[in-house]
């Protein structure tokens, strides 16, 4: 048996009249691939938002190795070794990959109160970074709204590489990528699961997707879950109907 | 398959030097502008002609510097002419002893200037505070402060000059090297400070990265808050410090003094290169810009071309630099 990384109980959340979470419990080990499914509106950003600390919820308790954790803001979380890689990457295209994989987190050195950027350090981890992934960018100087969407999403799941030491939460990782792509981040997903050892939630709307990477899926239907499945004893059919409601459960 | 990658290849490198081309079209201008000017117009090939444009960058260029960084931080500070205008005309009449228009308190120069100085600062935190406070717009917060500052400083002496005011004011003007005021110094050790800091300082990358995408600025715990203040408090500091320069220079001041600098240092800039969407931009193409302006005024001052055409020119050239702006997005 893994062990228990992040445990879930009990969470609830309400936007005035409108509940977006209901009584959500749920595990994940580690060294595991979560898919979050539901059709939109079912609360899966609502809760990635609520695990990454973007806001707390209004019932309910988060564990993450045991322990029993409370975000003020997404900087808490991402201390604790939970990276998001947000739906839009949280890019800046007028910058280069450099810059962009250490957004906020810029290696300097003080010198009379000025902090000056250690540039060459920083050129080294990326290169680093892009190398343990195998990613291929041309110049690492150049400025991504000239690399492909691909380039740049590795770019994000980059900064997990580099910095995660716990949870990835993937917000629609391969939403706007090509087939060719899709297929490389997918790979990058696998790999990183494989050789860094570490656990991630992937949100996608394409179960072809969920199936290939994940070990288990979680449905979310109108806040609630309404199924969790190991991925061999499932298939799409079920998820589907999960996450239309065909299958009504039992309460 | 090799000849696709190929061409492919030549494609890009192409592009790259396309972008690299565009990115320093201003440095290309300038060069071309001096060495036609200096072939084609009497008097322009001279030494002091170009000590003269540099010196004449001075206040221009200074304000350049504020409003790049605003822009890149993708803000905008309207208030920077009118900052350096009061700040202007307020230490002329701290200074100011036996003239009537003045404060009569014949203060020392450099007391003013600290006045000035702690003045572009309250301004600049005033802009930043109404900027983030209630989220509005810093074009219209900084468009009122400028039309409010602009209003005292002419109430200040009621519209009034200040002229004649004690040697010691204008020691930064006539204390020269090589006939190179401390004036054009102290400029050129400013652009070295901030460039440095622009290009080589954990606030300098997050100033990119808020006028870049200021929610992956929020999202990976950059405070953004204390960046804005910031810049805008520079950017009050800066005009402040023009504004006292150029009463030092002029050996008094006028309350309208520093009038229509702000459509001269939006030119330099955008002519540099910098983005008005935010995100973009370096000081040494701002520089170039600053100069460019400088070069292509004195050449129109030796050939005696009337004022207004020389609107026209400069209006046409920042056209010019707007529409490079956007010929490099065709280079993606």
């Amino acid at each position: 048996m893994k062990d228990l990384l992040l445990k879930v109980e009990g969470i609830s959340k309400s936007f005035g009249s409108v509940r977006a979470l209901n009584n959500v419990s749920f595990e994940i080990f580690q060294n595991e691939v979560v898919g979050l499914v539901g059709d939109n509106g079912a609360g899966k950003s609502t809760l990635i938002k609520i695990l990454s600390g973007n806001f707390p919820p209004d019932k309910g308790k988060i564990y993450l190795s045991g322990l029993k954790i409370n975000f003020k803001n997404p900087i808490d979380a991402r201390k604790m070794g939970i990276e998001t890689v947000y739906q839009d990457l949280s890019l800046c295209s007028n910058l280069d990959s450099i810059s962009n994989l250490f957004i906020g987190r810029e290696i300097v050195k003080s010198f009379m109160r000025l902090k000056i950027l250690q540039k060459r350090k920083m050129e080294k981890k990326t290169a680093e970074v892009m190398k343990k992934i195998d990613i291929n960018i041309p110049s690492l100087k150049e400025r991504v709204e000239f690399l492909s969407g691909g380039q740049r999403q590795s770019i994000a799941l980059g900064r997990f590489v580099a910095w995660g030491q716990n949870l990835a939460l993937l917000d629609e990782p391969v939403a706007a990528l090509g087939v060719r792509e899709t297929r490389k981040v997918l790979e990058l997903i696998l790999k990183i699961k494989k050789e860094k050892k570490l656990s991630m939630i992937v949100i996608s709307h394409n179960l072809q997707h969920v199936f290939e990477v994940v070990d288990r899926i979680i449905v979310l239907r109108h806040g609630s879950i309404v199924g969790i499945r190991n991925k061999s004893s499932t298939g799409p059919d079920e998820i589907v109907s999960l996450i239309t409601g065909a299958i009504k459960i039992k309460k | 398959m090799d000849i696709i990658l190929k061409t492919r290849l030549k494609s890009q490198n192409l592009k790259k030097l396309g972008r690299g081309t565009l990115n320093n079209i201003v440095w290309l201008i300038l060069i071309l502008c001096i060495v036609i000017f200096s072939s084609t117009i009497d008097g322009y090939f001279n030494i002091r002609n170009y000590i003269n444009i540099l010196s004449n960058s001075a206040f221009i260029g200074i304000l350049a510097i504020a409003e790049s960084y605003c822009l890149i931080s993708g803000n905008l500070d309207l208030s920077v002419e009118s900052v350096a205008g009061y700040s202007a005309i307020f230490s002329a009449w701290l200074a100011g002893g036996t003239l009537y228009s003045s404060s009569g308190l014949n203060m020392n120069p450099y007391i003013t200037l600290c006045l000035c100085l702690i003045i572009g600062i309250v301004v600049g935190f005033i802009n930043s505070y109404l900027i983030l406070k209630f989220k509005i717009s810093a074009f219209l917060v900084t468009l009122s402060t400028y039309i409010i500052i602009k209003g005292l400083a002419i109430a200040l002496t009621g519209g009034a000059g200040v002229s004649m005011l004690p040697d010691s004011f204008r020691l930064v003007d006539t204390i020269r090297f090589f006939n190179i005021s401390l004036i054009t110094i102290i400029m050129i050790v400013i652009y070295v400070i901030f460039y440095f800091i622009l290009k080589n300082t954990q606030f300098g990358a997050h100033i990119f990265i808020i006028g870049g995408n200021i929610n992956a600025a929020y999202n990976f715990g950059i405070n953004v808050k204390s960046v804005i203040y910031k810049v805008f408090i520079l950017s009050g500091l800066l005009s402040a410090l023009t504004g006292w320069l150029m009463t030092a220079r002029a050996n008094g001041a006028s309350p309208t003094m520093a009038s229509g600098f702000l459509f001269e240092v939006l030119a330099a800039v955008v002519l540099g290169g910098v983005s008005l969407q935010g995100g973009v931009g370096s000081l040494t193409g701002v520089f170039a810009g600053v100069l460019l302006l400088s070069s292509i005024r004195s050449a129109l001052n030796i050939m005696a071309i009337s004022p207004f055409i020389t609107e026209v020119i400069r209006g046409s050239l920042v056209l010019f630099a707007i529409i490079i702006d956007s010929v490099k997005r065709l280079f993606k």
